[in-house]
């Protein structure tokens, strides 16, 4: 029924509104369809041919990038692979909300540089990616990346990548059932995330328990169930999986 | 006189930091602090540019689930940031976690402020964070998961929905630079050794003193005993916290 109402009110608006709007970019997303035509306008504001919306996993295979959504061609996808995306999404490249772009020239002298190698930044120049970006997208505590690229260096307005990362972020925001993943989700609950973090903070099962004003035998039991919830071994396996995944 | 474009440039000079999901250093980490004077003068400047009468930066601990000051427009001193903590939060807090939309309130019939913050697109209303006032709140977000939350208020701000965009992105860079000071805990992880690590890295991952010694081939009584000298050069007191400041540090993945 939600569905529904919110296809409905996209399509009147399309119908009317759209014709008029002034603000390129359109500010409400309800659906996948919304959100690949807001990356879509997105990328052509700010003068880039493709766009790749990635997840970096911490689960069983590190560092693994789960593609969200993309507008590269499959092959590339599969020539290039998911390794070497991950770490041109979560590498040097990065660039972090506010602070300045810096781009990967693949068709420039890769020699000198130890990543990505010759071979790689040759492959990715052929495939029509010459000037690559990559973004941090904050929404809330996860964090997604999006790879921005053009088929000639110095294509992409750099003035305008702040403006659209921000943007970008925003409106990730909206659809966060689109971009939900069990590896990225916080599965635990209140209780047990309070308990993990006192331990990590050196504190024993009896101290959490007066912190908290439990006993200690259910100290013991929450944190079992974080165990367990991460398929963990111990307790310090336990509390390096939720730091690397920023749930304390 | 500084121009405003002259102090943008010097502030995103300071910002100009390398990618925190890297392989950097806790000692690269540390040459790019800054003191929290620097950063309430760089909050300072965001605040002017807003035309904002009052400013203050939270910290969103993991636990409790609270805002935790920072620092505020009346540093040394936290009038601002007292009144504020003391109320109920939790709307916000939850906001912060999921979400980096920034949100605005209106306690008084301010129809010009209204019309402003409504034209914004991408941000909401919220509950008013101090009585009888307006302002704008973003939510920020650093490495390892850390969260914040900047907020600025006044009775005349004003704001587009292009500077938008530039605020919350200083925000941001402002952020970073807070949460990588640590005080005290810098000096010390240098001293650490590349054995000690090791073992630290293993039990992070699992394995059980035991394996380690098995894995590594020493004895069980010398992976003990890695571990014990790395939690006290992490000041930690138990084996988990060290594994949680190695990683909280970076000295481990």
């Amino acid at each position: 029924m939600v569905r529904g109402s919110i296809l409905t009110k996209k399509n009147t608006m399309t119908a009317s509104a759209a014709l008029f709007r002034t603000d390129t970019v359109s500010t409400r997303l309800a659906s996948r369809g919304d959100l690949t035509s807001f990356l879509m306008e997105l990328t052509a504001e700010i003068g880039a041919d493709s766009y790749m919306l990635v997840a970096i996993g911490h689960g069983e295979v590190k560092n693994d990038a789960r593609i969200v959504a993309s507008n590269w061609i499959f092959d590339a996808i599969e020539l290039v692979g998911r390794r070497l995306i991950a770490s041109l999404a979560q590498g040097p490249l990065t660039t972090v909300p506010g602070s300045r772009p810096s781009a990967l020239v693949t068709g420039e002298a890769p020699c000198a540089r130890e990543f990505p190698s010759g071979e790689e930044a040759a492959l990715l120049d052929v495939l029509g990616h010459a000037e690559i970006y990559s973004l941090a997208l904050n929404v809330g505590r996860q964090c997604f990346f999006i790879l921005m690229s053009a088929s000639q260096a110095g294509q992409i307005d750099q003035s305008m990548l702040m403006k659209a990362q921000l943007k970008c972020c925003y409106a990730l925001c909206q659809v966060p059932q689109l971009l939900a993943d069990t590896t990225t989700q916080d599965p635990l609950s209140d209780r047990e995330r309070e308990c993990l973090f006192w331990v990590s903070e050196g504190k024993t099962t009896d101290e959490v328990a007066v912190i908290l004003g439990v006993s200690s035998n259910t100290v013991n039991s929450y944190i079992t169930h974080a165990i367990q919830k991460f398929s963990a071994s111990n307790r310090a396996m336990a509390i390096a999986t939720a730091i690397r995944s920023g749930i304390i | 006189m500084i121009s405003p474009a002259a102090r943008q440039n010097a502030e995103v000079s300071v910002n100009d930091q390398r990618n925190p999901f890297g392989s950097s250093t806790a000692g690269t980490e540390a040459r790019q602090a800054v003191s929290i004077a620097d950063a309430v003068r760089r909050c300072r400047w965001i605040a002017i540019d807003l035309n904002a009468t009052s400013f203050g930066l939270f910290m969103v601990g993991p636990s409790p689930d609270r805002l935790v000051p920072c620092f505020d427009s009346a540093y040394p001193d936290f009038s601002l940031t007292k009144s504020i903590s003391a109320r109920d939060s939790e709307e916000i807090i939850r906001h912060v976690r999921l979400s980096t939309q920034p949100r605005w309130w209106l306690d008084d019939s301010n129809a010009a402020m209204l019309e402003k913050f409504g034209s914004l697109s991408w941000a909401a209303s919220m509950q008013p964070l101090i009585d009888g006032s307006a302002g704008l709140a973003f939510p920020v977000h650093a490495e390892r998961g850390r969260c914040g939350l900047v907020v600025f208020a006044g009775g005349e701000m004003s704001v587009e929905q292009d500077m938008l965009y530039d605020i919350h992105a200083r925000c941001f860079s402002l952020f970073s630079s807070v949460s990588r000071i640590r005080p005290g805990d810098v000096g010390l992880t240098r001293a650490i050794s590349r054995r000690e690590l090791e073992c630290l890295k293993l039990t992070a991952n699992g394995y059980t003193s035991e394996e380690i010694a098995r894995l590594l081939k020493l004895s069980v009584h010398t992976a003990n005993q890695y571990l014990t000298q790395s939690a006290q050069k992490l000041n930690a007191v138990s084996r988990m916290q060290a594994v949680a400041k190695a990683l909280r540090l970076g000295l481990i993945e």
